[in-house]
C-alpha cells in the first residue's frame, strides 16, 4: 500500500533464467578509480558475474542503457554465492573483489583502462588468490579481526556450522559452532572484535574473536557434537539475546554517531541492539520483509534503515518511525545505497529473478490502473424504451409476485370438506361397541383444489374430544395450477361420553408462490348419527325442554329421516336418540298445539338433540315456503339443572387440586427418604438402613396409586368439562330462544359463558367465566347504581384462580338470566364508556372499539376496515401524517446502518436550515394536528355515551355518583358476599373431608 | 552452464527468499535419502510452518461456544467505562445512533472489518445465532477451533501429497518423543511453532512449551509467551496472563503486550488492557501495534473522539496503516464531514486497496459531498467489484439511499427491493421500504415491513419508532407506546421518542 512508486532512474535484466538471492550483490569502487563512484558488482547462482556503472547517458532506452553502464561480464565456473568489496590483498591498500562459491574463494583485481573513445573503455578480472574449501560454504563475512589495520581478513560460515577464517592469501583456523543446526547470518563487529549470528535456537550469539581463537581446533575433532578430549576451550558465546524468530539479516552500520548499534531484521520484527546485546528498540512488522539496509540519517542519533518486503514495497523507517513508502516492480532480495556521477545516493535494489534496478524516492504516483467497468454507450432513447419495457415487467411482477402480495380477493386454494352420508362399513372406530351398541365411523373427503402452483402445504384436522379422527395431520403433494387434491379420513366416537360439538376444523397450511406463508381454515360437520342410534322413546324422564314455534307440527320422521327406521310411532311425533353412552333422548311433538318436547334422564345430552332439531327445522320451514318462522322457549331456563354439571366439574377440579397437593407431598417425602439413603450409602462406615427402605417402597407405590387416581380424575374432568359444555351450548341456545336475541347478542352470550376451549389446572372455566358474567354484568347488563353495586361487590383480584366455591358464580348467571329475562341487551357499543375490569385486561387500552372486543374473547382481529375508514375520513390529517413521515423517513433514511453509509442532509447548509425549519413547523403541525385529532375522539366519546345512556341509563348515573357512595355499597356487598360464601363453604367441607377419606384409602391401597 | 549447487544450500535460500514450496521439495528429496538429516527436517518444519502462519495476536474470534458456555462469572452489571460486554454510553462525546448505525452490541460501527469486530457478547443464545449482518464476516463462528482445523488439516493435505509415501502426515506427532526434542534448543522451537501452527495441536504444543521451559530452566521468556499463548488457546486466561507477565518480566517484546492485553480484553478487563499498552509504549514509543491496540479498545468502549486521537497517532508513526485511515475516514463520515472523509478514501484508492467496500464508501461521500458525478460511477464500479450477496444487498441499499436523496421514489423503491432480493436479513431496507409503502398510503405492507425489520434487527430503534408512529396514526395506542418503548430502549436519547411517549401518556391520562 503505497501512494508513490520508488522512480526508475537506471535498470537492467540480469540474464535470463538466473537466480540471485541476499550476498549475491555488493556496491563499492572495485576498480579504484578514486573518484569515490561506485560500482555494482553482482554475481548469479548460474556463474555470471557482472559489474555495471550505471549512468544516465544520452542514450535513455533501458536496454542500450544496460549495455553501456555494463563494464564486466565473466562466466564463472562455479556457483557465485557471495561477492564482497574489500583489502583482501596485503600489502595493497587497494579494493579487490571476493567471490565466494560454494567450494571455493577467489579473490579476484578488477582493473580498468581508459580507451580512446567514450565506449572503449577496457576492464579486466585477474585472480589474485583462491581457497578451495573442504566443506560446503553458507554466506561469509570480512572485516579486521583481531583488530588489524588497513587489511580485512574473510570468515567463511559452511552449511554445516564451521567458521573458517582467512586472513588474506593463507588460512589460518576454524571452529565449530555449538549446538550448530542450520546457517543464519553472519557479521563482524568491529567495535567489539566479535562475530555475531542467529543459530537455530533462535538466538542472537556472540561469539569474541579471541574466543574463538583460543578454542578447540575444528580439525581435531571428527564430531561437534563430541566433547573435545585435548587442549583449548569449549566456544561459548560472549552473550546471547532471545529472538524466538529466525533472522534474515544482521547489519552494523559503521557510521560513527550510531556507535553502538546492532540492527536484526527478523521474520517478524526488526530489533536494534546495543552492543551487549541489549534491546535499544524493536518494530513488529505487520509484513514479510525481504532484506534491509541501515543508513546514516540526518538527524544525529537516529538511523534511517531500508526495509523491502515480500508485498513489492520499499519503506524507509527513522528508527520506528515510517518516513516512506515506494513501490517496487518486484520483491527486492538484496538492497544497497551506491553514490554515481550523475546522482548520490542511489536506491540499488536486485530481484530474485535478477532485475536490477536503481532508483530514487519521487512523488511520482504509484498507478494503479483500474479495471474497466463495462459500461454500455449511453443511447438514451433506446436506454429509455428499455427502461419502459423493464418497468412494466415490474409493474406486473408485484402484482403477482411481491415481497407481501395485496390481499387479493381470489384465494389461492378452495378447500371442501364432504361427509359421507352414511356410515362406513366396516367401522374404522377403536372402541368397537359401548353398551353393546357399535360405534360408527363416517369418511370425511377433504378436497383442496388448487389455482396456483403451492408447495409444502400441510392439513391438519381437529375434531373435539371424545370425537376422534383416523388420521389428523396429511402432508400434501406439491400442487400445479388447477389440480387438487383429496384427502379421506375417518371420524369415530373415541370416549364414553357425547361430545359437546359436532362439528370440526381444517386447517390448511401453505406457502404461496413468493414464499409467503398462508393459512386456510374450513369446517364440517358431523352426522349426529355418528353418535348415537334410534331408539324407542320414553314417557318419563327427569328433564324436559319445550320449544315453541309458531307453525303446525311436522312430522318428526320427515325432519330425521335417518332415525325413523326404528320408530314404532307412524305418526311421527315422537322419536328417540339413543346416545351411545347411554343416555336417552325423546323428542315428542305435539298434536294439537305447536310444540316440540324434548325429554332426556341427562340434561348435557339434550343439547346436541335440541341443536340439531333447531338446525333442521331453520331448514325445513323455509322449504316449505314459510317466511315468518319463529320457534321461542317460553322458560323458565334450566337453571338448576345446568348447575347440577357445573357442581360436578367444580368438584373434579378442587379433587385434582387436592391430588396434586397430596402428590407433591408425597413426592416431598420420597426425595426426603432418597436423601437419607444417600448419606447411608455413601458413608465410608455403614449404618443400619432402619427400615428406610420400606419406607421408601411404600411411599413410591403411594406416589404411583395417586398418580393413577389423579390420572383417573384427570379423565372424569374432561368428560365433565365436555358435557359442561354442552350443558352451556344448550343454556345458550335456551336463552337465544327465549328472549329472542339476535345472532350478534348470542354470540357474545356464547363468549361469556364459554371463554375457554380447554380446561387447564391453572386456568378454568369457572373463574374466566365468572369474570366474564361479571364484566357484562357491570356493563351493559347493569341497571342501576344500587344493582351495579351490589353485583360488583365481589370483584376478584387481579389474579384468577381457582374459587373456593361456585357460589356466587351460581348467583351472578342466575342475576344474568334475570337481567336478560327483563330485557337487558347484550351490546358492545355502550361499554365503550365503561371502566374495565381490571382482571380481566390490566392494561386497558382505552377508546376503540376492536379492544373491548378482543376482551369480550371474540377472538378476532380488530377490524381494518374501521382504521382505513378513518383515513378516508380525515383526509387532512392523513395527507399531513404522509408529509410527517417525509420527514421522519428522510432521517430514518439517514441513520441506516451499512459498513459505509449515509449520513442524509443532502442539501447544502443553506438547505439543511430550510429542512430544519420544515421540520419545526410540521412538528407544530402535528401537534395541532394531534389536538384535532383528539377532538374528533372526544366527539365519538360524548356519542357513545349519549347512546348508552339512551340504551341502558345507567352509565351517566354511574359517572355521577360519588365515589363513596360507590365504596360503601361495595363494602356492604362484600360483607353480604362474604356470608354467604361461608354457609356455602360449611356445606363443602363435609364433601370434601368424604372425598379426603376416599384419597387416603387409594393411597393405602 | 547448469552449475551444481548444494541441494540444502539451495533449500535455506529458497526459504530465505520465501519460495516455501521449492524449499519443502527440496527438503523432501533430502529426506527421502538421508531420512535422520535434521537441517533438512528443521527447515522443511519451518517451511510448512511458514505456509500456513497466522499472527496469533491477530485470530481472535470468539466462538459461539466460547461465548455462551463460559463460566466464569464477570459482575453482571460493570461499571460504566470498565466493561466492553456493555455497550455503554458514549463518554466521548460520540456521534448519537441517529447518525452512525450501531451494531447489535451496541457499538459504533467500525470503518474497518476486522476479526473481532463482532465482539461483545450476544446475551442469548437466540441472539447468538442470530446475525448481526453489517459486516460480511459477523457471522458468528461455529467453534473458534473449527477455523484453525481447517487451516491445518488443508495443509496437512498438501504435505501428506509432497512426501513420496503420502501414507501419514509429515510428522507423526504420537510418535514423538517430545521430551526429547525439548532437551535440543535448536529444534524445539521449530517444533513448537510446527505443532502450534501447521498442527494446530495445542495439547502438544502446551506439552512441549512446557518440558522445554523446564529445560531452560524458567528462563527463556519466548517459552513462557508460547506456553501463555497455549493457556490463551485452551481459555485458561488467568494461567495465561501469568505467563506473559512472567515473560515481560524476563524481556519485553512487543508481541508479550499484543498477548496480554488479548488475555485480558478476553476477560473484559479493557482498562487494564489500556494501561498495559501505555506499559508498552513507554518501553516501545510509537509501536504502531500497540497504538492501533489502545485505539480498537477506545472504539469498543464507544469512546469515538479519544479513538481518533490514538488512530491519529498511529497515522503520524505509519501513514500507510489502512485501518487507521478507514476508521478516521468512516468517523468523518458520521459526523458530517463527506469531504473530510472522501478525502480518506480517495487516499486509500491511492494506495491500491480497491474492493467493494471502498467504491461504495466513495460513491457515498461523493453523494453527501455533492460531486454528483461521482457517485454513480463510484457505485457502478463497486457493483462490479462485489464478491458476495451481502456486498452487493449494501450498494444496492446505498443506491436506494442516494434515490431518495434525489427524490426518485420509485428508484429508491426498487432498489430496497433489490438489496432484499440479495440479502433477505437487511432490516434496513425492510425499514425503508415500509416507510416508502407507507407512502403509498399500504399500511398494511408498511406494518409487516416494519415488523420484519424490527424482529430482523432489534437493535435497531428505527423500525420501532416508525412502527410507532404507524400505529399512532391509525389509532392503534396501545400498540404504538409498546413500539415506542421498545425504541427507547434501543436509542434513551432520541426526542421524538421521548415526545411520541410523552404524548401518548397524556393520551393514556386523559382516558
Amino acid at each position: 500500500m503505497s501512494l508513490f512508486k520508488a522512480r526508475d532512474w537506471w535498470s537492467a535484466a540480469l540474464g535470463e533464467g538466473e537466480e540471485f538471492d541476499q550476498g549475491c550483490i555488493c556496491v563499492g569502487d572495485v576498480d579504484n578509480s578514486g573518484t569515490g563512484h561506485d560500482k555494482v558488482v553482482v554475481g548469479s547462482y548460474m556463474g555470471m558475474l557482472r559489474i555495471f556503472f550505471p549512468h544516465t547517458g544520452k542514450s535513455s532506452e533501458p536496454g542500450q542503457g544496460a549495455a553501456e553502464a555494463q563494464l564486466l561480464e565473466v562466466q564463472l565456473q562455479n556457483a557465485i554465492i557471495q561477492v564482497e568489496v574489500g583489502k583482501f590483498v596485503s600489502c595493497s591498500e587497494l579494493l579487490h573483489l571476493a567471490v565466494l562459491h560454494p567450494r571455493k574463494l577467489s579473490v579476484y583485481s578488477v582493473s580498468g583502462t581508459a580507451g580512446n573513445v567514450e565506449h572503449g573503455d577496457q576492464y579486466q578480472l585477474k585472480l589474485v588468490y583462491e581457497h578451495n574449501l573442504q566443506r560446503t560454504a553458507c554466506n561469509m563475512t570480512y572485516g579486521t579481526f583481531g583488530g588489524v589495520t588497513g587489511h580485512h581478513s574473510l570468515c567463511i560460515q559452511s552449511m554445516d556450522g564451521m567458521l573458517m577464517f582467512f586472513e588474506q592469501d593463507s588460512y589460518s583456523f576454524g571452529r565449530f559452532l555449538p549446538g550448530f543446526l542450520l546457517p543464519g547470518p553472519l557479521i563482524y563487529n568491529p567495535r567489539t572484535d566479535s562475530f555475531l549470528t542467529v543459530s537455530s535456537a533462535r538466538q542472537l550469539e556472540s561469539y569474541k574473536y579471541e574466543t574463538l581463537a583460543v578454542a578447540t581446533e575444528a580439525e581435531s575433532r571428527q564430531d561437534p557434537d563430541m566433547p573435545l578430549k585435548t587442549g583449548g576451550k569449549r566456544l561459548m558465546p560472549d552473550w546471547t539475546l532471545v529472538l524466538g524468530e529466525q533472522a534474515l539479516d544482521l547489519s552494523i552500520p559503521s557510521f560513527s554517531h550510531s556507535s553502538s548499534s546492532i540492527f536484526v531484521l527478523g521474520e517478524r520484527n526488526f530489533y536494534c541492539l546495543r552492543d551487549n546485546g541489549m534491546i535499544r528498540f524493536m518494530k513488529k512488522l505487520e509484513f514479510n520483509p525481504s532484506c534491509f539496509l541501515p543508513y546514516a540519517s540526518v538527524i544525529d542519533g537516529a538511523t534511517n534503515l531500508l526495509l523491502g518486503n515480500h508485498t513489492n514495497m520499499l519503506l524507509v523507517y527513522q528508527d520506528v518511525t515510517l518516513k516512506w513508502a515506494a513501490q517496487l516492480p518486484f520483491v527486492p532480495v538484496a538492497v544497497r545505497v551506491a553514490n554515481f556521477p550523475d546522482l548520490k545516493g542511489v536506491v540499488v535494489s536486485l530481484s530474485s529473478d535478477g532485475h536490477l534496478l536503481c532508483s530514487y524516492m519521487g512523488t511520482d504516483p504509484s498507478f494503479f490502473s483500474m479495471p474497466k467497468v463495462d459500461a454500455r454507450e449511453a443511447d438514451y432513447e433506446q436506454v429509455d424504451a428499455e427502461m419502459k419495457k423493464l418497468q412494466r415487467f415490474i409493474r406486473e411482477a408485484t402484482k403477482t409476485q411481491d415481497i407481501l402480495p395485496q390481499t387479493d380477493a381470489e384465494e389461492d386454494l378452495t378447500v371442501t370438506a364432504i361427509v359421507s352420508p352414511i356410515m362406513d362399513d366396516p367401522s374404522q372406530a377403536l372402541i368397537t361397541d359401548i353398551n353393546g351398541l357399535p360405534v360408527h365411523s363416517v369418511t370425511v373427503q377433504v378436497k383442496v383444489k388448487a389455482s396456483c402452483i403451492v408447495q409444502s402445504s400441510k392439513l391438519t384436522v381437529g375434531v373435539q374430544p371424545p370425537l376422534a379422527v383416523t388420521q389428523d395431520q396429511f402432508v400434501l403433494e406439491p400442487m400445479g395450477v388447477g389440480s387438487s387434491t383429496v384427502v379421506a379420513f375417518s371420524a369415530f366416537l373415541n370416549g364414553r361420553y357425547p361430545p359437546a360439538d359436532l362439528t370440526g376444523d381444517i386447517t390448511l397450511s401453505y406457502n404461496s408462490p413468493t414464499g409467503v406463508p398462508r393459512v386456510l381454515q374450513a369446517r364440517f360437520s358431523l352426522p349426529l348419527a355418528l353418535v348415537s342410534v334410534p331408539a324407542s322413546p320414553t314417557k318419563t324422564t327427569k328433564f324436559k325442554i319445550t320449544v315453541d314455534t309458531n307453525q303446525p307440527p311436522v312430522d318428526l320422521n320427515s325432519i330425521f329421516p335417518e332415525f325413523s327406521a326404528k320408530s314404532e310411532d307412524k305418526d311421527g311425533n315422537s322419536l328417540a336418540f339413543q346416545f351411545l353412552s347411554g343416555a336417552k333422548v325423546t323428542v315428542l311433538a305435539s298434536k294439537t298445539s305447536q310444540r316440540y318436547r324434548i325429554q332426556s334422564d341427562s340434561f348435557e345430552d339434550m343439547w346436541l338433540v335440541v341443536k340439531e332439531l333447531v338446525q333442521r327445522f331453520d331448514l325445513h320451514f323455509p322449504k316449505l315456503g314459510v317466511k315468518d318462522f319463529k320457534k321461542s322457549f317460553s322458560g323458565p331456563i334450566p337453571l338448576q339443572e345446568y348447575f347440577l354439571s357445573v357442581d360436578h366439574h367444580f368438584q373434579l377440579r378442587v379433587s385434582a387440586q387436592q391430588y396434586q397437593d397430596l402428590l407433591s407431598e408425597r413426592a416431598v417425602q420420597f426425595r426426603a427418604i432418597q436423601r437419607r439413603l444417600l448419606t447411608r450409602f455413601k458413608d465410608k462406615t455403614p449404618a443400619p438402613l432402619q427400615n428406610l427402605d420400606t419406607l421408601l417402597d411404600a411411599t413410591y407405590s403411594q406416589v404411583m396409586a395417586l398418580a393413577e387416581a389423579a390420572e383417573e380424575n384427570r379423565a372424569l374432568l374432561e368428560e365433565a368439562f365436555v358435557r359442561l359444555r354442552s350443558a352451556t351450548h344448550l343454556l345458550v341456545l335456551l336463552m337465544t330462544l327465549w328472549q329472542g336475541l339476535t345472532p350478534d347478542q348470542s354470540a357474545i352470550l356464547e363468549a361469556t359463558l364459554l371463554p375457554l376451549l380447554q380446561d387447564t389446572p391453572q386456568l378454568g372455566w369457572e373463574e374466566s367465566c365468572d369474570a366474564a358474567v361479571s364484566h357484562l354484568l357491570r356493563s351493559c347488563l347493569s341497571r342501576s347504581p344500587k344493582d351495579q353495586a351490589t353485583s360488583l361487590a365481589q370483584a376478584g383480584g387481579p389474579v384468577l384462580g381457582l374459587p373456593r366455591d361456585t357460589a356466587r358464580l351460581k348467583k351472578h348467571i342466575t342475576l344474568m338470566c334475570d337481567r336478560i329475562g327483563k330485557g337487558g341487551r347484550l351490546t358492545l357499543a355502550s361499554e365503550a364508556n365503561v371502566q374495565v375490569p381490571a382482571q380481566v385486561q390490566n392494561l386497558a387500552a382505552p377508546g376503540g372499539v376492536e379492544t373491548i372486543a378482543e376482551v369480550t374473547g371474540d377472538g378476532e382481529e380488530p377490524d381494518l376496515p374501521p382504521e382505513t375508514t378513518k383515513f378516508i375520513k380525515k383526509k387532512q390529517p392523513s395527507k399531513k401524517v404522509k408529509k410527517d413521515k417525509d420527514s421522519k423517513e428522510k432521517k430514518e433514511v439517514s441513520k441506516e446502518p451499512s459498513e459505509s453509509s449515509v449520513k442524509e442532509e443532502a442539501g447544502g447548509a443553506g438547505e439543511t436550515v430550510k429542512e430544519a425549519k420544515k421540520e419545526k413547523k410540521e412538528s407544530s403541525k402535528e401537534k395541532k394536528e394531534s389536538k384535532s385529532s383528539k377532538e374528533p375522539k372526544d366527539e365519538a366519546k360524548k356519542e357513545s355515551k349519549k347512546e348508552s345512556s339512551s340504551t341502558s341509563s345507567s352509565s351517566k348515573e354511574k359517572k355521577e355518583s360519588s365515589k363513596e357512595k360507590k365504596k360503601d355499597k361495595e363494602k356492604e356487598g362484600k360483607e353480604t358476599g362474604k356470608e354467604s360464601g361461608d354457609k356455602k363453604v360449611a356445606k363443602k367441607s363435609s364433601v370434601k373431608v368424604k372425598e379426603k377419606k376416599k384419597e387416603t384409602e387409594a393411597a393405602e391401597a | 552452464m547448469e552449475v551444481t549447487m548444494d541441494p540444502l544450500f539451495l533449500a535455506w535460500s529458497y526459504f530465505r527468499r520465501r519460495k516455501l514450496q521449492q524449499c519443502s521439495d527440496i527438503c523432501t528429496k533430502i529426506l527421502q535419502d538421508n531420512p535422520y538429516d535434521q537441517a533438512a527436517w528443521s527447515l522443511k518444519t519451518r517451511a510448512l510452518t511458514e505456509m500456513v502462519y497466522i499472527d496469533e495476536v491477530e485470530v481472535d474470534q470468539e466462538g459461539i461456544a466460547e461465548m455462551m458456555l463460559d463460566e466464569s462469572s464477570i459482575a453482571q452489571v460493570a461499571r460504566p467505562g470498565t466493561s466492553l460486554r456493555l455497550p455503554g454510553t458514549s463518554q466521548g462525546g460520540g456521534p448519537t445512533p441517529a447518525v452512525r448505525p450501531v451494531t447489535q452490541s451496541g457499538r459504533p460501527i467500525t470503518g474497518f472489518v476486522r476479526p473481532s469486530t463482532q465482539s461483545g457478547r450476544p446475551g442469548t443464545m437466540e441472539q447468538a445465532i442470530k446475525t448481526p449482518r453489517t459486516a460480511s464476516t459477523a457471522r458468528p463462528v461455529t467453534s473458534a477451533s473449527g477455523r484453525f482445523i481447517r487451516l491445518g488439516t488443508v495443509s496437512v493435505h498438501e504435505s501428506a501429497s509432497m512426501l513420496t509415501n503420502p501414507d501419514g502426515p509429515f510428522i507423526n506427532l504420537s510418535r514423538l518423543n517430545l521430551a526429547k526434542y525439548s532437551q535440543k534448543p535448536s529444534l524445539s522451537r521449530t517444533l513448537f511453532e510446527f505443532i502450534f501452527h501447521h498442527e494446530n495441536d495445542v495439547k502438544n504444543a502446551l506439552d512441549l512449551a512446557a518440558q522445554a521451559t523446564e529445560h531452560a530452566q524458567f528462563k527463556d521468556w519466548w517459552w513462557k509467551v508460547q506456553l501463555g499463548k497455549c493457556y490463551y488457546r485452551l481459555g485458561l486466561y488467568r494461567e495465561a496472563e501469568k505467563q506473559f507477565r512472567s515473560a515481560l518480566n524476563h524481556q519485553a517484546v512487543v508481541d508479550t503486550y499484543l498477548y496480554l492485553a488479548k488475555v485480558y480484553q478476553r476477560l473484559d478487563q479493557p482498562i487494564t488492557a489500556l494501561s498495559l499498552f501505555k506499559q508498552g509504549l513507554d518501553q516501545f514509543p510509537g509501536e504502531v501495534t500497540l497504538l492501533t491496540g489502545i485505539a480498537r479498545i477506545h472504539e469498543e468502549m464507544n469512546n469515538i473522539a479519544s479513538a481518533t486521537e490514538y488512530y491519529k497517532d498511529v497515522l503520524k508513526q505509519d501513514n500507510t496503516h489502512v485501518e487507521a485511515i478507514a476508521c478516521i475516514g468512516s468517523n468523518h463520515f458520521y459526523t458530517d464531514q463527506p469531504e473530510i472523509a472522501l478525502r480518506f478514501y480517495r487516499r486509500l484508492l491511492q494506495m491500491g486497496v480497491y474492493n467493494c467496500q471502498l467504491y461504495n464508501n466513495l460513491g457515498l461521500c461523493c453523494f453527501y459531498a455533492q460531486q454528483y458525478d461521482m457517485t454513480l460511477s463510484s457505485f457502478e464500479r463497486a457493483m462490479a467489484l462485489v464478491s458476495s450477496d451481502e456486498e452487493q444487498a449494501d450498494v444496492w441499499y446505498n443506491i436506494g439511499q442516494v434515490a431518495v436523496g434525489i427524490g426518485d421514489l420509485a428508484l429508491a423503491y426498487q432498489c430496497f427491493k433489490l438489496a432484499l432480493a440479495f440479502n433477505n436479513d437487511h432490516a434496513e431496507a425492510y425499514n425503508n421500504l415500509a416507510v416508502l409503502e407507507l407512502r403509498k398510503g399500504r399500511i398494511e405492507q408498511s406494518k409487516a415491513f416494519l415488523q420484519t425489520a424490527a424482529s430482523l434487527a432489534p437493535h435497531m430503534y428505527e423500525p420501532h419508532f416508525n412502527l410507532s408512529i404507524l400505529y399512532e396514526k391509525i389509532g392503534d395506542l396501545q400498540n404504538s407506546y409498546t413500539a415506542a418503548q421498545k425504541s427507547e430502549d434501543a436509542f434513551p436519547e432520541h426526542v421524538d421518542t421521548q415526545q411520541l411517549l410523552k404524548q401518548l401518556r397524556q393520551h393514556f391520562a386523559v382516558l
